[in-house]
């Protein structure tokens, strides 16, 4: 087995997955663990990745107080926000998204005039367009003119 | 049904005990997670925040042939990791350091105490993607597979990566 490992492939599959046989390739394990037997070389550059994973070991995350106890308040706050509340924290969101505080706002102060302008393409509420009034003026000069000359 | 199916129907359907209960479920994995990334705990809180926050709004896109539970939230905390970092990388912070500096360690270990502020600053100086993905091996022990997935690279792209970083920090150790 041992005869299919190279110093390089060895190499790289410490670098890829570290010292511990346990997470090197199923297929290759075996001859990876002969050859580190067999290879001094190969023994040292386990050692050393051996000494990185110790030391990366020893740096602990500091305990973090109150985080578990914030995010499920803040659960709980979601799980049972009114449409209104969801609509305001989509509008004014948490936190310090900068564009999403400037262009929310921004697009609910635009929609009543484009509910507007959408509507005044629609509807006329009562005022003609123009060009029947130019047609009914049109209309009463005619009969002006025809009553001077009938005069 | 598995547990992660079960769990994510659940939250879609919106009931708030199994959101809390991803929520205590996960919670550790992921802030520990941000903490390794940014090094201090306002933003690791941001960031477990708004991932959780995703958890309740987007549980829906979650597909199970895709990516476990696990696998998928910690996706979306490397994904707003890597934003922060690009975005807001001057007002970085590391807590670590100052836990070094101000740690009570018995007077016999200084020589590891300045390895660890040595393997610290090791860290910080990798790339975003490189750090993330020693985080994410070491850590986490999530397979090259899954860690792929999380990064949203490929197998060989990421044990590239992995093999840079292990050998950056194995070379800032030595100096």
């Amino acid at each position: 087995m041992s005869m299919n490992m190279t110093p390089e492939r060895f190499a790289q599959l410490v670098d890829i997955h570290g010292s511990q046989p346990a997470r090197w390739p199923a297929q290759e394990r075996q001859a990876a663990e002969a050859w580190q037997r067999d290879n001094p070389a190969a023994a040292a550059l386990c050692r050393e990745y051996a000494q990185l994973e110790a030391l990366l070991d020893a740096l602990p995350v500091p305990p973090l107080p109150g985080l578990e106890q914030r995010v499920l308040q803040r659960a709980a706050s979601l799980a049972t926000d009114s449409l209104l509340d969801q609509a305001m924290d989509w509008l004014l969101p948490r936190g310090d998204r900068l564009l999403a505080w400037i262009w929310r706002p921004a697009l609910v102060a635009c929609l009543p005039l484009i509910c507007g302008i959408y509507m005044a393409n629609f509807f006329s509420f009562g005022i003609s367009g123009p060009e029947v009034a130019w047609e009914e003026e049109l209309a009463l000069l005619a009969l002006n003119d025809y009553a001077e000359i009938t005069e | 049904m598995t547990d992660d199916e079960a769990l994510m129907q659940a939250i879609v359907a919106g009931d708030s005990r199994a959101y809390e209960a991803a929520i205590r479920q996960h919670l550790k994995s992921i802030s520990h997670f941000a903490f390794r990334m940014l090094g201090n705990s306002k933003d690791t809180e941001d960031i477990a925040q708004e991932t959780f926050l995703r958890l309740w709004t987007h549980a829906s896109t979650w597909q199970r042939e895709k990516a476990s539970v696990s696998t998928w939230l910690h996706r979306i905390a490397h994904n707003l990791c890597i934003d922060y970092l690009r975005k807001d990388k001057s007002s970085l912070s590391n807590e670590y350091e100052d836990e070094h500096e101000g740690s009570d360690r018995p007077a016999d270990a200084p020589e590891k105490s300045q390895q660890l502020a040595a393997l610290q600053q090791a860290l910080d100086a990798l790339p975003e993607r490189q750090r993330s993905a020693i985080v994410l091996s070491h850590y986490h022990g999530f397979s090259n597979k899954e860690i792929a997935s999380i990064m949203d690279i490929s197998v060989d792209a990421l044990e590239s990566i992995l093999a840079r970083a292990r050998r950056s920090l194995k070379a800032q150790l030595k100096q």
